[in-house]
């Protein structure tokens, strides 16, 4: 994942990419035969000093590689936000930055 | 022997204290699968909420008028309702949810997300209110070339 996390007077703006193939059930029958193989990742969340600051449900709509930008106050610079996704086959990808 | 207790009570303390940082996070894809399978925006909203949404001026939702790759277009979603989550549906993919977002303390609802669409539709935005209503606004767009194919 690729997070940028920045302190903007007090909101923190952030920017996350998550590497994934997002691939709908519709792809996954056209190309490999099988709805099954569709996977996409389908939950996502942030954390700060284990408080939630972000969290979203997800589906198979969301573009190749999504990018999530969102907001939220009551964090510092210097503090860290860990950033978890979690995709429908079950793997798991968990990310550390440090908010700017 | 000693030792391997101790850091597995240790452990367990961990996972412990772990859970109430989590308390209140919830997937909708888990706690409400229906949503995720219905095949409209109304069935879809009905599903989550159970209620109907009214028209509100409240809520931005930009979008471009025309998209010329559907299968990457930028949506965003700004409102200063006091909001439980916020979720967005859209009317030209098979199914119509698209992200369901939980709000906290803390939050700004100021979101953007790249979504996929298969054909030109309309896509709406849902805000749950704390007071427990529901506010919606819409925007159809055109999409020259469908993403769902890539």
């Amino acid at each position: 994942m690729k997070i940028k996390a920045k302190l903007k007077g007090d909101v923190v703006d952030v920017k996350a990419m998550a590497k994934h193939e997002m691939m709908t059930y519709d792809v996954a029958e056209k190309k490999t035969g099988s709805r099954d193989n569709a996977n996409f990742i389908t939950h996502i969340s942030a954390t700060v000093g284990g408080k939630i600051v972000f969290e979203a449900s997800t589906s198979q709509f969301l573009s190749k590689n999504p990018i999530f930008k969102f907001a939220f106050k009551g964090a510092k610079a210097g503090d860290e936000m860990t950033m978890t996704w979690v995709d429908l086959k079950g793997n798991t990808v968990t990310d550390k930055e440090t908010i700017k | 022997m000693q030792r391997r207790k101790f850091l597995s009570l240790g452990a367990l303390a961990a996972v412990a204290a772990a859970v109430p940082a989590t308390l209140g996070a919830e997937d909708f894809r888990k706690s409400k699968p229906d949503v995720w399978t219905a095949k409209t925006v109304d069935d879809a909203i009905a599903k989550m909420y159970g209620k109907t949404a009214t028209k509100s001026d409240a809520i931005t939702l930009v979008a471009p008028e025309v998209a010329s790759n559907g299968g990457q277009i930028p949506v965003d979603i700004k409102t200063d309702i006091a909001a439980k989550t916020v979720a967005l549906f859209q009317d030209a993919n098979p199914e119509s949810a698209v992200i369901v977002y939980t709000i906290y303390p803390g939050s700004v609802v100021d979101y953007s997300i790249k979504m996929k669409m298969k054909k030109s539709g309309t896509i709406t935005v849902v805000v749950e209110g704390q007071d427990g209503k529901l506010y919606s606004t819409s925007k159809a767009l055109n999409v020259a070339l469908g993403g769902c194919e890539g």
